[in-house]
């Protein structure tokens, strides 16, 4: 349902400044950064903190600041990250008004306050750490491994050079839900919309060559809410931090769709 | 226990905190010029039903639509109409599967704008010189 406001309990208050910078502080020694905290154990509303990173003793991204932030200045900030390199998908956040991986964001890409908060529209467990289960739920939905009926062969299963480059443009997907949780859609109908990430993994089993349960696969995405949510908005292919294109993932579904019938 | 967890949780911000971006605006364009459309529309049909019940009434709506206001709304429609036309012919090219990468979708979200600009203000300039409208 379309709820442009937030729920009572969801309200952001205003948080407090943990380390202003004295007066006479080096001038852009001193990155402000504006995080969203929800403490579940304390029962009150999420607020918003500001914090002070100094850049003389910190990495470029923006990983970076908020481990410097854990290290330095408070220790119960919580978020996920793993690689810090953008390929695991772990660090997906709003950051500075969109979403993308905060190890391959640059500090220096967003002006000023840095803001940062969880991926929009979804359940927060604590601080920047939302619930995924939806959207891991909405993998599962599609079946993402190979489906077959002929017998498995001796050796391998083939694929010629052109059907592999299908692919391109989908495999490199990490699943890290920057695309699903930009889109205005699956905010409003996320229970029943799959979302830009699934459907780009629906699309990558339909294009794969190896597998033989395309028809089966179409035919669970026929609904008008699965699939057939998505207006071009196109907050997903702006936000993928792996220059993917989930919208053309669709389009490319919805011309299967049309030309099976 | 989790369920109650769950209930509990907050709800993270998204529009309040979303940048605004060309892309997204050209989306929500393309939805308030073919909701607008239906007003335009609503004005033919006065026009239309006041051609039927004879030239007093037809004076009536002539000086309606004659008027600034009538003007100002009718170059309105006539924008919200060319509009919507281009975003539905990006549509169009977006069905075929082309026009959606990075730089395409910029690109189309311009050529919407400009085009319709320049498209409204030709039609006016070419009904005034042209047609003769005064």
């Amino acid at each position: 349902m379309v709820e442009f406001t937030l729920p009572k309990n969801s309200k952001v208050t205003k948080g407090k400044s943990w380390n202003p910078p004295a007066k006479d502080a080096e001038p852009d020694r001193w990155r402000e950064y504006r995080l969203y905290r929800y403490d579940p154990d304390t029962g009150e509303n999420p607020r918003v903190d500001t914090y002070w990173v100094d850049m003389n003793d910190c990495g470029p991204m923006v990983l970076d600041a908020l481990i410097w932030i854990k290290n330095n200045i408070d220790a119960t900030l919580t978020f996920r990250r793993s690689c810090r390199e953008g390929v695991c998908g772990s660090c997906s956040m709003n950051v500075a008004g969109t979403n993308t991986l905060a190890c391959t964001m640059h500090a220096d890409d967003a002006k000023g306050a840095i803001a940062v908060y969880p991926l929009p529209h979804m359940p927060v467990v604590k601080d920047l750490v939302p619930d995924m289960t939806q959207f891991y739920a909405q993998h599962r939905a599609i079946e993402p491994w190979l489906k077959t009926d002929s017998p498995t062969p001796q050796k391998e299963w083939r694929q010629s050079r052109e059907d592999r480059e299908k692919l391109d443009g989908l495999y490199e997907c990490i699943l890290c839900a920057c695309c699903s949780t930009a889109c205005p859609s699956y905010w409003w109908n996320g229970d029943r919309y799959l979302g830009l990430a699934v459907l780009l993994q629906a699309d990558r089993w339909i294009e794969d060559s190896h597998d033989e349960r395309t028809g089966e696969r179409l035919d669970d995405l026929e609904d008008p809410f699965r699939l057939y949510r998505c207006h071009t908005i196109l907050n997903c292919t702006k936000a993928c931090p792996k220059g993917l294109e989930p919208a053309s993932a669709i389009a490319s579904l919805k011309r299967k769709m049309v030309e099976r019938v | 226990m989790s369920n109650k967890l769950e209930a509990e949780r907050p709800l993270s911000p998204h529009l309040q905190i979303y940048r605004p971006m060309l892309t997204m605006m050209m989306s929500i364009a393309h939805r308030i010029s073919g909701a607008s459309l239906a007003v335009g529309f609503a004005l033919l049909t006065w026009w239309l039903v006041a051609i039927s019940m004879g030239p007093e009434a037809y004076a009536c709506v002539a000086g309606f639509f004659g008027s600034l206001i009538g003007r100002a709304l009718l170059f309105a429609f006539t924008w919200a109409l060319i509009h919507h036309m281009l975003g539905g012919i990006r549509h169009l090219i977006w069905d075929t599967g082309a026009g959606l990468d990075r730089t395409s979708i910029e690109v189309f979200a311009w050529a919407t704008i400009i085009g319709s600009i320049i498209l409204t203000i030709l039609i006016w300039v070419v009904d005034y010189t042209i047609m003769g409208a005064s």
